[in-house]
């Protein structure tokens, strides 16, 4: 994760409030979840879609990669849904 | 903020409940891989088959059992 920083320069050690610091945080994690999310599609619709890897992206391959990810976003709704509900 | 600021009851709030979130977060993301795997055998289609639904709530629910069962049994031998 990058460090916080503030907006102002200049010497002397950099003060950031606590609410800066609670939205930079946020946003950082936020931003860290959705970049480990696009690894994981990357790599399943990936596999579940090229199976031998051309000199550019087929239309089949093109649209069985849009409705992977459609559907690993249902996915993971559905496995969260699940984890949440009691039985 | 200094280093004193971090020892406010808010912000140990606030770090508890992003802590709390990210771990509820890796465990979704673990469980959809896994039951992804396990689940959407064929080629992703415009949507899930009941079938492919099913296994994934399944699939989700089963895993947390082993959890359970893991827990017990390794306390059981301590």
């Amino acid at each position: 994760m990058d460090s916080f920083s503030t907006g102002s320069s200049g010497t002397g050690s950099p003060q950031i409030s606590t609410d800066e610091f609670r939205d930079q945080m946020k946003a950082q994690l936020a931003q860290a979840y959705a970049q480990e999310f696009l690894e994981t599609v990357r790599g399943k619709c990936f596999e579940k879609c090229i199976s031998k890897p051309g000199t550019s992206l087929s239309g089949s391959e093109s649209s069985c990669i849009s409705r992977c990810v459609d559907r690993y976003i249902e996915a993971t709704g559905i496995v969260g849904r699940a984890l949440f509900t009691s039985r | 903020m200094d280093a004193s600021a971090l020892n406010s009851p808010d912000l140990q709030r606030f770090l508890n409940q992003e802590k709390e979130k990210a771990m509820v977060n890796e465990m979704v993301a673990k469980l959809t891989s896994v039951c992804w795997d396990k689940c959407i055998t064929s080629s992703p289609g415009n949507k899930f088959s009941s079938s492919e639904s099913a296994c994934l709530s399944n699939c989700a629910q089963r895993y947390m059992d082993l959890t359970l069962i893991i827990m017990k049994r390794v306390q059981s031998m301590q």
